[in-house]
């Protein structure tokens, strides 16, 4: 575990040097990002201007709902977002021995060894919209529940990880640019909207085998409506049933990948 | 113009050419959109009959048209196949041809639209047994030309935005962030997000003075009969306005990006 921390430390220490070299890179991310949170804030708020509820929820539920998505969308988009971009180049091109031959998981160094420093910048701005969002919220809300709300949107964190890496992962066996990921973009639109809003077998779906409702609606619901063990059993039972299902298909993947071009 | 069209079949030959990927990709991007849509207008009129001048069905047959129509006007956006060939150097054959870069790209662009309009028809086809004719909403071949002609000042209008943006490639590393950030601000201003109308009146006249409502947003009143033949004719002037200013722009920024371009790729 020590290992693997220095090892992230290292990756921390590289990636903010490199991405000072690359200076414009740096700042048109943070305004791309700037101008992504804007976009939704200004959503909610005209949709709001026509409705009082959403989904059940008022605007200021919906702030703290939008905040959480830009706190989960600046970790994923900060630790994870370029490695996984960069993974079906290379199992494409054969680089992915670079990484296999490594003495620590493959997953972990693929997953984890590129940290956007300038999306950095972005995630210390979603937690300051995130904490306004609490801050401004009209009813009372405990310190309990709003660290059991952070623990929850990082275990949804996770549970966007793992499905983004689902997707990513048939590479290895469609050689196409980039797996299913299109199909992962399209589908994590489900994420940033409440899932009060959807019914039928659309939400049933989206809480069960397409659970982009858990990652950030799940725990904005448990925050307003109140944490129940039955909500927390639910959210971690398919985070894990998503992570070994992930390590299982890079398992087969890699046994799949015939190096060089593959 | 000869060339211009012998470039633009052979992009359309080579689109066609794409594998199940692609059309599943596009199935799924077209359901997921249409389904949040889908749910956010029936949550929104849970508690109202006519929103924005829209009753329920019209604002769902509005989503429809503009998620086709954004998939015409936008082609193949996000490709930056302009700022790749700078990254690449691949830039400096151009350079040798006896025909402008930006034509030929432009070129490019309308041939990629034929499975663009491939989409549009096959995605389409549902909707008048579900949706019919709302009320509120007037359909008619005269509607239908007008859209078609405003869908392709709003491509050209959209390939000009999004080529100063590309050529900032001669001096910045990556301005993919810049194409998205642009695509965000059309999303929001552009009507994909939510129609027009129900943006505060206020706003109105800037929307209006805006490009990016004459990239989504216009074409689909158009096609609605949301329009006077008056403000369909102002309309289109504006968006002609805007390609002029945007051309005149990508020609500058182009002349000084040409000066220090050094063609060794990345």
């Amino acid at each position: 575990m020590i290992r693997y921390l220095r090892l992230y430390g290292y990756f921390l220490r590289f990636s903010f040097s490199r991405a000072m070299e690359f200076r414009f890179d740096f700042f048109f991310r943070i305004f791309m990002d700037t101008l992504w949170y804007g976009h939704h804030l200004v959503f909610f708020w005209i949709l709001y201007r026509h409705t009082s509820l959403l989904g059940g929820w008022t605007v200021d539920q919906m702030f703290v709902f939008a905040g959480g998505v830009f706190f989960a969308d600046a970790i994923q988009m900060t630790m994870v977002a370029n490695n996984l971009w960069m993974l079906p180049n290379y199992v494409n091109k054969g680089d992915l021995d670079y990484y296999l031959v490594r003495p620590v998981s493959s997953l972990f160094f693929l997953s984890l060894r590129d940290f956007a420093a300038n999306s950095f910048v972005n995630l210390l701005m979603a937690i300051g919209l995130f904490t306004w969002a609490l801050a401004r919220f009209p009813g009372p809300l405990g310190g309990g529940a709003v660290a059991a709300y952070v623990g929850l949107l990082l275990l949804g964190c996770l549970l966007h990880y793992c499905l983004q890496m689902i997707f990513t992962i048939p590479v290895f066996w469609l050689h196409s640019s980039g797996g299913l990921r299109e199909i992962f973009w399209s589908l994590d639109r489900y994420t940033s909207r409440p899932h009060g809003i959807f019914t039928g077998w659309v939400r049933k779906l989206l809480v069960s085998l397409l659970p982009f409702a858990l990652i950030v609606s799940f725990p904005t619901a448990a925050l307003f409506g109140g944490l129940t063990w039955r909500l927390v059993a639910h959210l971690a039972g398919v985070t894990a049933a998503a992570f070994l299902l992930m390590v299982w298909i890079w398992s087969r993947g890699l046994r799949a990948y015939s190096s060089a071009s593959s | 113009m000869r060339l211009f069209w012998n470039i633009a079949g052979i992009e359309a030959r080579k689109r066609m050419s794409y594998r199940a990927d692609f059309w599943l990709n596009s199935l799924v991007a077209f359901g997921t959109e249409l389904g949040v849509a889908y749910f956010i207008v029936a949550a929104m009129f849970s508690g109202a009959d006519r929103l924005g001048g829209y009753s329920r069905n019209g604002m769902l047959l509005y989503y429809v048209a503009i998620i086709l129509v954004a998939r015409v006007v936008r082609s193949t956006d996000l490709e930056w196949a302009i700022a790749d060939d700078i990254y690449q150097g691949a830039l400096s054959r151009y350079l040798l041809y006896p025909v402008s870069y930006g034509v030929l790209k432009y070129a490019a662009q309308i041939g990629a639209l034929l499975p663009a309009f491939v989409q549009v028809a096959l995605f389409s086809a549902w909707v008048p047994f579900v949706l019919g004719i709302p009320e509120g909403i007037r359909l008619t071949p005269a509607t239908a030309a007008m859209c078609l002609g405003a869908v392709m000042v709003a491509n050209a209008l959209h390939f000009l935005m999004t080529y100063p943006i590309q050529l900032v490639a001669f001096w910045a590393d990556n301005c993919w962030n810049l194409l998205i950030a642009h695509r965000l601000v059309a999303m929001l201003l552009g009507g994909i997000l939510l129609p027009l109308s129900l943006f505060p009146s206020w706003s109105q006249p800037l929307l209006n003075a805006l490009p990016f409502r004459y990239m989504f947003a216009f074409p689909v009143d158009a096609l609605l009969g949301r329009l006077s033949v008056a403000e369909y004719a102002s309309g289109m002037a504006i968006a002609l306005g805007w390609c002029g200013v945007a051309a005149m722009l990508s020609a500058a920024v182009w002349r000084r990006g040409t000066l220090q371009y050094t063609g060794v790729g990345m």
